[in-house]
């Protein structure tokens, strides 16, 4: 069991041979757009049938350890690994007419794309504290350079030095927990953690405490919690717009992911204590996220501060502990899918590269363009928690896990948080819909890939909020 | 007096401490990511201490990790300060001041 399977990390090595091959093609072929849009779709249908593969493999053995114990092969890694394909599917094509037009250097960002999903793959995955940092750095250091890919804008020169400096601030704090609990308990590895706890009594229980601690808040620096959030407005409002969908997805993943599996494999027996203090983190990320959302004036910086309350949501359900992980799952899945799908739209209404997407650029958009003024609609109420989509199937999964538990003063914060956030969400629709004629009133040329990228996630949001039941099935699995 | 593995501990948390608080106060991105590398080697210290202290290669084994990991990161962060720097003629975060709101 703890020999080295190959399955278990076939999905990694299919993306990692195909960010190598794009960028091999790259330099010996010179290829056309279409040659490497053809190599990415092989790699990622392909790493969709492993992580098929992978699922009948655990539904038949169960969990499987390999590689000395550091990766897990459980339904919980296999749908992590299925969630971020699908958001760096939509990703890639969201950031696609982006990445042509950089040209030569098209092939850079692509494989930028699958070494990240690489990394957050592994985090979803990884039972060990050393294994997690390497993972997250891995994810972590694509995105730094993902987000100063357009050398020549001075924002995004300043949203990567900005996201680099706080980003390894955040990896630092996180292995200085794991080094402090390996102090504390002897291993790295989650379920040898777990084991120690349970047969001896540990003998500096600060120095377990703080260490823990300070695992959840580097990890709090990924997921955007407040009081951990300042870099993250910057980030989205600097960052090119075709890949700030897909960073903020896929960071949110593999934070959480790695979370869920280090505080409820290892620590579950303190999971009264945690518990309590990610609520306490969650009510925070709630509020303050709500609260500056509201005032801004720019749609980006409006759906990062979203972004903050949004992980204050997915903490509720953390803080319930094992019983809350499926609708966590849901909600990572749902609002990767919504965010990647907003920022399309921003990047479809501001251009490319664009740094400002202030509300102004917003107003009358349902004349100039239908379709963009619909999804971006869709995707807002969505967002906001309206029944009949999947922000509200959401919303519920992880409030009643959170009731169950006994946070019933997180919940009643959380519900009052949402009914807040109408007011900035509904406001960019009121904009859209009811904001009169500005600006030229031309029509919105949009890129067929970001069109297939709205019509996709608008979609999926409301299906899917119509419909959650197979995909509550499946994460029920996953979560239990 | 015997110096125990406490101590080394002590002494990393000591310079972990430094490393965040120059990252905090300081602002020339150079200096600020020096003291990244300081939290990192306070990280080294305190592993290597523990792998003493529990007779364990585990802890050892880690700080070539973190290593390698700081390796890549000076790699990415150098080129970004660089990249900056040649634009702006600055390294001081104080000049970065194009997004804010």
């Amino acid at each position: 069991m703890t020999g080295v399977s190959y399955l278990a990390v076939a999905p990694e090595i299919i993306l990692t041979a195909g960010a190598v091959v794009v960028l091999m093609v790259d330099v010996f072929a010179r290829p056309s757009s279409r040659v490497h849009g053809w190599l990415v779709s092989a790699t990622y249908a392909l790493v969709a049938i492993a992580i098929g593969f992978q699922w009948r493999r655990v539904g038949i053995d169960g969990t499987g350890v390999s590689f000395g114990g550091t990766l897990l092969l459980n339904h919980l890694s296999v749908t992590v690994r299925a969630i971020l394909l699908v958001a760096a599917v939509l990703g890639t094509a969201a950031a696609w007419r982006m990445l042509v037009g950089l040209r030569r250097r098209a092939a850079e960002g692509l494989a930028l794309i699958m070494v990240a999903t690489v990394g957050f793959m592994l985090m979803g995955a990884s039972a060990d504290l050393v294994m997690t940092f390497v993972a997250l750095e891995v994810g972590s250091i694509a995105l730094y350079v993902l987000a100063g890919i357009m050398r020549s804008s001075p924002a995004g020169d300043e949203a990567a030095m900005k996201y680099f400096l706080l980003g390894a601030f955040a990896s630092a704090i996180f292995i200085y927990g794991g080094a402090l609990v390996y102090a504390a308990t002897g291993s790295t590895n989650v379920n040898e953690i777990a084991a120690h706890l349970s047969a001896v009594h540990v003998a500096r229980p600060a120095v377990l405490l703080i260490g823990v601690g300070l695992i959840v808040v580097g990890l709090g620096f990924k997921v955007t919690a407040a009081p951990f959030h300042s870099w993250a407005p910057d980030v989205y409002q600097g960052a090119p717009s075709g890949v700030v969908g897909f960073m903020a997805a896929v960071a949110k993943i593999g934070g959480f992911a790695a979370l869920i599996n280090i505080l409820t494999g290892g620590f579950e027996r303190y999971s009264g204590a945690w518990g309590d203090g990610l609520a306490l983190v969650a009510a925070v990320s709630v509020v303050l996220g709500t609260l500056l959302a509201i005032q801004q004036s720019d749609v980006r910086r409006m759906l990062a501060y979203s972004g903050v309350a949004h992980a204050g949501f997915i903490l509720t359900g953390l803080a319930a502990g094992l019983v809350g992980s499926s609708g966590v799952l849901f909600y990572l899945a749902t609002y990767s899918v919504m965010v990647v799908g907003a920022f399309a739209a921003v990047t479809a209404v501001s251009g490319q590269t664009n740094t400002g997407s202030s509300f102004e650029e917003y107003r009358g958009l349902a004349r100039r363009s239908p379709v963009v003024a619909a999804v971006l609609a869709t995707l807002m109420i969505a967002m906001s928690g309206m029944p009949l989509t999947t922000g509200f199937i959401g919303k519920f999964q992880v409030f009643t896990s959170a009731w169950e538990s006994g946070y019933e003063w997180l919940v009643i914060t959380g519900l009052l948080a949402s009914v807040a956030a109408f007011f900035f969400y509904l406001r960019l629709v009121v904009v859209m819909y009811f904001g009169g004629e500005e600006g030229d009133g031309t029509t919105l040329v949009v890129a067929p890939s970001i069109r297939w990228v709205l019509v996709v996630s608008a979609g999926a949001s409301v299906v899917l909020g119509v419909f959650p039941s197979p995909l509550l099935d499946v994460l029920n699995r996953a979560g239990g | 007096m015997i110096v125990t593995a406490g101590w080394y501990m002590t002494l990393a948390a000591i310079l972990f401490l430094i490393g965040a608080g120059g990252l905090l106060l300081r602002r020339n991105a150079l200096v600020m990511f020096m003291s990244v590398e300081l939290m990192l080697n306070a990280v080294n210290l305190t592993f290597v201490a523990a792998a003493r202290a529990h007779g364990d290669i585990g802890g050892q084994m880690a700080v070539l990790f973190v290593l390698v990991v700081a390796a890549a990161e000076v790699a990415v962060g150098l080129a970004i300060i660089v990249s900056i720097f040649r634009s702006r003629r600055t390294a001081s975060v104080d000049e970065l001041s194009e997004l804010s709101g």
